[in-house]
């Protein structure tokens, strides 16, 4: 028995009803899916960097993840991860299929829960999972808000990112109807 | 009262955002509930409970958490080159960068700490049978026409439970239990005397637009 494609069909089944109640709203209310896995391991760690190194050795040694690469900046607001080989790729495709913006990514949900318990973050958000079959992988872009104060600092994440051209054509969370408009 | 005259009281209201600071009296408070005891629901179950929150720490703590959960979204979805392309109907570039600031900042969801009295609307998912939501929303519809129809304004808010995480924190800032199966929060719903005049009606989509005949996609009225 293939495990992990039972495991991605049941979270697919899920996740459709969970868009059938929700609609978009989903992408905002799944954020402890997956946390319990990491939450029962020792995920040591002082600094961002630490905690993404931490919970990325874990998830690599268990199969979930064959790598993970992180980068840091907007004054500390965003984190981007590069996520290679996920268990649950086979889920977003399915739902990347069905016309769905992927919603659900354990992997940073897991990341972003460790950040809070161990550093305590004031809030944090997951802006974009951006799935790329043709070189399995995900981009993952999060925002990091340490202090209340750090909520409405704006920078431009993407000025240097050499996935800038790529990820443009990735579908939004906030502009679905204008993309739909665009379409037509 | 005649359908036309109902149907006036839908299509004047809007939502309201800017109170003035004057109390909205308890009889009015108890009819906006008692407009929300008459929804629909499912089996008669009536799982809603009401929270009504006048204390000004307790709003400032909500408003906190709601311009929090706004602000957490929108300053990345900036940074993302997002929610420029939202707003880029906006013509004279400094009205658009002022409007882009006030909702990034999560300025845009703070404003029940104005409002007099704000009702957090929740659902008993022990009593509820299978309707729970639609329950909830039901019922802050009557509440938000019933408010209009008295001359309050008032405004649905979502933003400080929006996400899982929030929804814990805005049920601890009440006291409601945070178990899988105790409590739903809707959202909550913020009232007062309009400080503001919104332009309106906003435009709506026409119905030739929405609306099918026996068959999704018939435009056509047999």
């Amino acid at each position: 028995m293939d495990k992990t494609k039972y495991c991605n069909e049941v979270l697919a089944r899920v996740e459709e009803l969970m868009y059938q109640e929700l609609s978009g709203m989903a992408y905002w209310k799944c954020e402890f899916v997956g946390v319990d896995f990491i939450r029962s391991h020792k995920i040591q760690g002082s600094t961002v960097p630490e905690i993404v190194e931490s919970c990325a050795a874990v998830m690599k040694a268990e199969g979930i993840v064959s790598d993970v690469a992180y980068k840091t900046g907007g004054d500390g607001v965003m984190l981007k991860m590069t996520v290679q080989g996920c268990m649950h790729h086979g889920k977003e495709a399915h739902v990347k299929a069905e016309g769905v913006r992927p919603y659900i990514c354990p992997i940073a949900n897991m990341v972003l829960d460790q950040i809070h318990e161990k550093l305590k973050y004031t809030t944090s958000y997951l802006t974009k999972i951006a799935i790329d079959e043709e070189r399995n992988r995900c981009l993952l872009y999060m925002a990091l808000y340490e202090t209340p104060d750090m909520i409405g600092h704006v920078t431009d994440w993407l000025k240097d990112d050499e996935d800038r051209k790529w990820l443009e054509s990735q579908g939004s969370q906030i502009l679905a109807a204008a993309d739909r408009k665009k379409k037509e | 009262m005649n359908g036309q005259e109902f149907l006036d009281i839908l299509t004047s209201r809007k939502s309201i955002r800017r109170y003035k600071p004057d109390p909205v009296p308890d009889e009015m408070i108890d009819m906006i509930l008692e407009a929300a005891r008459w929804a629909p629901t499912g089996e008669n179950y009536q799982p809603w409970r009401f929270i009504v929150i006048r204390d000004q720490e307790t709003r400032n703590k909500i408003g906190d958490l709601s311009k929090q959960g706004s602000g957490s979204r929108m300053t990345s979805w900036y940074c993302l080159n997002e929610l420029q392309q939202r707003f880029e109907g906006i013509e004279d570039p400094e009205k658009r960068a002022g409007v882009l600031e006030f909702m990034y900042s999560g300025r845009v969801s703070e404003f029940c700490k104005q409002a007099p009295v704000i009702f957090a609307v929740i659902g008993d998912l022990q009593i509820g049978s299978v309707d729970v939501p639609y329950d909830l929303c039901a019922a802050m519809e009557n509440m938000i026409l019933q408010a209009h129809a008295m001359g309050l304004g008032s405004c649905w808010v979502y933003g400080p439970v929006a996400s899982t995480r929030d929804a814990i924190r805005f049920k601890k800032i009440l006291g409601i239990p945070t178990g899988f199966g105790d409590f739903k929060v809707l959202s909550y719903l913020a009232v007062g005397w309009p400080k503001e005049q919104r332009k309106h009606p906003r435009p709506k989509l026409p119905l030739e637009e929405m609306v099918y005949w026996e068959k999704f996609g018939n435009k056509e009225r047999p």
